[in-house]
């Protein structure tokens, strides 16, 4: 007899009863039981899914795709906003700079924007935006300092003044002092380059920079007869040129120290006033030991 | 629970009493850890008659047992008896397929599937297919025949089938309790199997379970269940002849069975009386003990008779060197085995649980739920205890159900 050519009749089996029953037909505990058994079924498909969940999430993170996170619980409003700062710019200035809605909660916040805002205007360099829970926001920012000062027409408009940091960045400046201000050197003999809606940073303005505060630092009434700076000839033949009160010119020579020229320039000067008939026009100490001075030419001639 | 251990349940909806065991299995030995019991409503002969008092009774039991145990079970092993249980033999022979006439796997599973295939009536459904042992050209292999060599390979099934609406009330008291019914083991074949060694199954051994409303039987041979029958008759029908023949009602005939009641009479002196309560009040009455004696042991005679004439010429005392093992409730009855032994032709003794059971599970009212556990763990179920089914999800809810 083979069995691929017959066809076998199948007696049906007890398991074939089926086991399930109503819960009316229940007992008060088998009803119970059920209960606590679905209980715990729901307990862990609930468990299951937040493992799930957990683990997408812990994916998405190292995938880096923020965007993807949800906003999480949306927490009270914003009630203070913090500045920490060692510089000039004030509170108002700050809300200003946010402009963060008044319903605005912490983790509602895209603290890249608001990075970004803070920066925007060149006063700042650098900012940290910390969440406080549960409901204070501070900004803390490193401000730059201005060492000149120069003027620049934006959009066919009057020139404005603007300010120029060591690093060479050209910002506005808000809060300042207008005395320091005004005591500033106008920078000059520079050519700036738009970069969005500023301009982009100086080249060599770090040299400058070195010099200014040298000058400041170590010969402060020299510096406070300095007008006008000038970078015109500091790519080209390494020279820094300063016009004084007076109408002197002094030129620096940039690969030399300037602590030195300094001394030099104060000896020089302090000569010349020995001589109060004959001015002293131009005085060069960008040759080293050598300075060239020049004098006002007062009965029709100069003299060297 | 410990992780590593697994629950069993055994339960056994009885005519006198329902008996639900938990047993926790660590993988070298079971340890009885709960038992439940309560006196059986709505039972009648093995069978559910009323499916509320039946259920509330079977799931008091089951309470009593899980708060002993101070665990949950999941599922049960369920006795089941029953007068609508029937057996029949149907066998099968193939020649095998393979030209080196090596006995390989096809073959076996073709020839079970030919000796199981068997129509039944409508209504009914088998229960259990007890196989057994394969024979290889006529010569008898007790292992799996598979990679022998011979040229026919043949075996055999003890099908035993019952009523579906009957079998569906008993998994139904069950479900009710909303615990899962892992196997239905024949009553018969839980207790013999408790009470009967290995040996005596090799060898030919007898096994009959006399409860109040059934009386289980299985003849073992050649280390396997070889015939099974169930009679639907029991200690209750010996108290019904009691009350019947000294008009006394069925409480009074009981209490009578128990105090006096033998499976042979041994009381010569007609004139003998005893006493229905022995405390000479108002309805207490006399009654001659042989009377008592004549009927239980009649009654106890025919049981075994009928019991020998079902199993027809399957059994002979020559091939049933183990003799006849009793158990159930009314095998306490005095005189029993030696009934037996004089109706079958063989010796008889009551069977024992093995000794290491505590003494409150000794009886032999009993035996039918510890052969559950132990017929669970043997690997005799269609599926094995100790590896509970069920996926992640089960398991995870496992868990839950643990804390």
């Amino acid at each position: 007899m083979s069995k691929d050519t017959v066809s076998l009749p199948v007696a049906r089996s007890w398991r074939d009863i089926p086991q399930r029953v109503k819960p009316r037909a229940m007992s008060s505990e088998g009803r119970r039981r059920l209960a606590a058994k679905l209980a715990r079924s729901g307990a862990a498909v609930a468990a299951m899914a937040a493992v799930c969940w957990g683990a997408w999430q812990v994916f998405a993170a190292v995938r880096g795709d923020g965007r993807d996170l949800p906003a999480g619980a949306q927490g009270e409003p914003i009630r203070e906003v913090r500045l920490e700062t060692d510089g000039v710019l004030d509170q108002p200035w700050l809300v200003r700079t946010l402009g963060l809605p008044r319903v605005a909660t912490l983790m509602g916040l895209d603290l890249g924007q608001l990075h970004d805002r803070v920066l925007a205007g060149g006063q700042v360099s650098s900012v940290a935006i910390i969440r406080h829970f549960p409901s204070t926001l501070t900004v803390r920012i490193s401000e730059r300092t201005p060492v000149a000062r120069l003027l620049a027409q934006v959009g066919g408009g009057e020139p404005k003044p603007f300010l120029v940091a060591r690093d060479g960045v050209v910002y506005q400046g808000q809060g300042y002092d207008q005395a320091m201000v005004g005591s500033l050197p106008w920078l000059d003999g520079v050519a700036l380059a738009r970069r969005g809606a500023g301009f982009a940073p100086i080249e060599g303005m770090e040299t400058a920079a070195d010099l200014l505060a040298r000058a400041k630092l170590d010969a402060e009434p020299l510096y406070r007869t300095w007008r006008v700076i000038s970078l015109a000839r500091l790519q080209s033949d390494g020279e820094i040129e300063v016009r004084a009160v007076g109408g002197l010119k002094i030129v620096f020579g940039a690969q030399e120290d300037f602590d030195r020229q300094l001394g030099r320039l104060d000896l020089v000067l302090d000569a010349a006033r020995a001589r109060p008939d004959q001015p002293v026009r131009e005085v060069n100490l960008s040759l080293g030991p050598q300075v060239p001075v020049s004098f006002e030419r007062v009965a029709g001639s100069s003299y060297q | 629970m410990n992780s590593g251990h697994t629950l069993i349940g055994a339960v056994e909806i009885g005519t006198s009493k329902i008996v639900a065991l938990v047993g926790e299995y660590n993988g070298r030995e079971l340890a009885i850890i709960g038992r439940g019991e309560c006196p059986s409503q709505g039972v009648l002969k093995g069978t559910v008659v009323d499916f509320k008092a039946a259920s509330d009774c079977t799931h008091s039991a089951l309470e009593q047992a899980e708060r002993e145990a101070g665990e949950r079970m999941e599922y049960v092993y369920l006795a089941q008896t029953g007068g609508h249980l029937e057996g029949f033999y149907n066998e099968a022979t193939v020649n095998v397929k393979a030209a080196d006439n090596m006995i390989d796997r096809d073959d076996i599973r073709t020839v079970c599937e030919l000796a199981r295939a068997k129509e039944l009536p409508a209504g009914r459904m088998v229960v259990r297919h007890l196989r057994r042992p394969f024979r290889v050209d006529g010569r008898l292999v007790p292992a799996s025949p598979q990679n022998l060599v011979g040229q026919r390979i043949e075996v055999g099934y003890w099908t035993v089938h019952g009523l579906e609406q009957r079998l569906a009330d008993h998994l139904h008291v069950i479900r009710g309790f909303n615990l899962q019914v892992r196997e239905l083991v024949l009553s018969g074949l839980a207790s013999g199997h408790m009470v009967t060694t290995a040996e005596e199954r090799q060898h030919g051994v007898l096994a009959i379970d006399i409860g109040a409303g059934t009386t289980d039987f299985v003849l073992y041979r050649d280390g396997g269940p070889y015939v099974t029958g169930v009679l639907a008759a029991g200690g209750a029908h010996l108290t019904n002849d009691l009350s019947l023949g000294l008009r006394l009602t069925e409480d009074q005939a009981e209490k009578l069975k128990l105090r006096h009641g033998r499976a042979l009479a041994q009381t010569r002196d007609k004139s003998e009386k005893v006493w229905l309560d022995g405390n000479y009040a108002i309805g207490d009455r006399p009654f001659p003990r042989v009377a008592i004696e004549q009927i239980t042991a009649a009654r106890t005679w025919e049981l075994f008779d009928v019991v020998r004439r079902k199993l027809g010429p399957d059994y002979s005392p020559e091939t049933c060197p183990g003799g006849v093992v009793l158990t159930g409730g009314t095998a306490k009855l005095p005189g029993i085995a030696e009934c037996a032994s004089r109706v079958f032709g063989v010796p008889a003794h009551l069977g024992e649980a093995p000794s290491w059971i505590s003494e409150n599970l000794r009886d032999p009212g009993y035996h039918t739920a510890l052969g559950l556990l132990y017929y669970a763990l043997s690997g005799q179920g269609e599926s094995a205890a100790g590896k509970p089914r069920g996926g992640f999800l089960r398991g995870v809810t496992r868990l839950f159900a643990q804390t």
